[in-house]
């Protein structure tokens, strides 16, 4: 299993969900992405695409306004 | 309590946003006569730094044509546009406040500084190719019964296709 990150810091819609999507494209199943973000609608939108694609998905606010999402490939 | 926390906390459906934005630019229009347009205003503020700096630009074609020049009795600074932009930003300020979600956000490098001036660049110029942008060429256009409402609504889902396999392809 790997851990990937991907280092979304002050970026826009729809950078983040781009950068996820290139990214788990490569990985392997069972390895998880992480993603650190600062930018809340990624909390909503990169969230609800990675559930949709069957992904295991969770997350936690390490700093104020600052998150990191972490994306299990599970397909 | 909770009812008013979710209210200003949580993003409201798409349903009720686009009556409230339909309602709101049905009262603009009835009480000065003009549906809501932004890029406008910023060109006319951008003319008016220009006019400031001695630059002439009157005479411009595009201030001939199509009722692009200023309504009577208006400045390029003093005008409605410049009453409604800044109400927009004082309004989604106002809600970020309430929902706290305010934060000042960095430049991340050269690169994303250098790409955001680009694409400002294209969108104004292309905003006044198209008579405005999403909101003056689109969102105004089609319940104003104007065919290039419909046409820049094709071409907005178009450009945002190919932008968005540019993006993926070449810059992430």
């Amino acid at each position: 299993m790997l851990e990937v990150r991907i280092d979304c810091m002050h970026e826009a819609c729809p950078i983040p969900l781009l950068k996820a999507l290139k990214k788990l494209n490569k990985m392997n199943i069972g390895d998880v992405l992480i993603m650190e973000t600062d930018h809340s609608c990624s909390i909503t939108n990169v969230i609800d695409w990675a559930k949709k694609q069957g992904h295991e998905v969770d997350y936690a606010e390490i700093s104020d306004g600052e998150w990191e999402i972490y994306i299990e490939k599970r397909q | 309590m909770r009812v008013i926390e979710k209210i200003i906390k949580k993003p409201w459906p798409y349903i009720a946003g686009g009556i409230i934005l339909a309602l709101l630019n049905i009262t603009l229009f009835a009480f000065s006569g003009k549906p809501w347009r932004i890029t406008t205003g910023f060109l006319y503020w951008g003319m008016g730094i220009l006019e400031v700096m001695g630059v002439d630009h009157l005479d411009w074609h595009y201030f001939t044509v199509n009722g692009n020049q200023l309504s009577e009795g208006k400045t390029f600074f003093n005008n409605e546009y410049t009453v409604i932009n800044l109400s927009v930003m004082m309004g989604a300020s106002i809600a970020a406040f309430l929902a706290s979600e305010f934060k000042w956000k960095r430049i991340k490098n050269r690169k994303q500084l250098l790409f955001g001036l680009v694409g400002g660049v294209l969108m104004g110029y292309g905003s006044r190719l198209s008579f405005g942008c999403n909101i003056g060429a689109y969102f105004s256009a089609i319940p104003s019964f104007s065919l290039h409402g419909w046409v820049y609504a094709v071409f907005m889902f178009v450009g945002a296709w190919l932008g968005c396999k540019l993006l993926f392809k070449f810059l992430l």
